[in-house]
């Protein structure tokens, strides 16, 4: 199973179902979280046959445009809305790509998002993980949905 | 008449989404209640005058199936339909709600079209 297709299928059905805002994905890459100057992510743990975390990691423009266009009014500043919203992004991408993985008889269980604001957000951990960074473009930014894994073979 | 509907999502996002959504797919409905878990959905259940509920599963404190499991105790209660929305879409977890008594489930994320289509006989 390609990982990188289906974390793209995953973000693409759920801004075209749900937030309709017009995304186009770019080349995966290596390029660190602090590239897309994140001011705010939202980080998932996954566990059963892939271990790791699924996040995405905004500016705080695309962030404002998510959620704004998610709650069908104008959201100015980042806070619990924005959080929520980004989380519940998090949550629905990691749905998908636990459909696509179930597609592969393996299983995996999602946890309860987190969702931090901050400046120069960075991820670590899981010793030996290996890691996809997806860049998108919205209207008025770049975001990353990251993925840092093992997967039991 | 009209339904009451109860929606039960750990997210005031999504919350505010399904209302939306069902607006927006014509559906028939009443008064919206709103719930962050499964505890407060049996609260509101206890107090109100709900309909039908739309439930997701993986939430703190009660999710989804404690709450179908433990809602299916409650004689006052427990004959209200449950129709779950979630990101879970397995067979397994599925099966155990509807096992407790969910009515059906819809995968997030989802249009109003699909909301349309599976709710609509519902309401």
């Amino acid at each position: 199973m390609e990982l990188e297709k289906s974390l793209v299928d995953a973000t693409l059905e759920v801004f075209a179902s749900m937030i309709f805002i017009d995304i186009e994905p770019q080349a995966a890459s290596n390029e660190p979280v602090t590239e897309f100057a994140p001011n705010i992510s939202s980080l998932i743990g996954l566990a059963g046959d892939m271990k790791g975390i699924l996040a995405i990691h905004c500016p705080e423009k695309v962030a404002l445009e998510i959620t704004s266009s998610m709650l069908g009014m104008e959201v100015d500043e980042l806070g619990e809305d924005t959080k929520d919203a980004i989380g519940e992004i998090a949550n629905m991408v990691a749905g998908g790509l636990k459909v696509s993985l179930a597609e592969e008889e393996k299983n995996i269980e999602i946890a309860i998002p987190t969702t931090v604001i901050g400046k120069s957000i960075r991820t670590a951990g899981l010793s030996g993980a290996s890691r996809v960074m997806i860049p998108f473009v919205s209207p008025t930014g770049r975001f990353g949905i990251e993925l840092r894994y093992l997967l039991e073979t | 008449m009209a339904k009451n509907v109860l929606l039960v999502d750990d997210s005031s996002t999504m919350r505010k989404i399904i209302s939306r959504s069902l607006r927006q797919a014509g559906l028939d409905f009443g008064e919206i209640f709103e719930a962050g878990d499964g505890q407060e959905a049996l609260d509101v259940l206890e107090k109100e005058s709900v309909d039908i509920v739309l439930s997701d599963i993986n939430m703190p404190n009660m999710n989804g199936i404690e709450f179908l499991r433990e809602k299916a105790s409650r004689d006052g209660i427990k004959d209200i339909p449950v129709f779950m929305i979630s990101t879970e879409t397995g067979d397994d977890i599925i099966g155990e709600a509807k096992s407790l008594g969910a009515v059906g489930a819809l995968k997030k994320p989802f249009t109003p079209d699909k909301v349309n289509e599976v709710l609509g006989p519902l309401m």
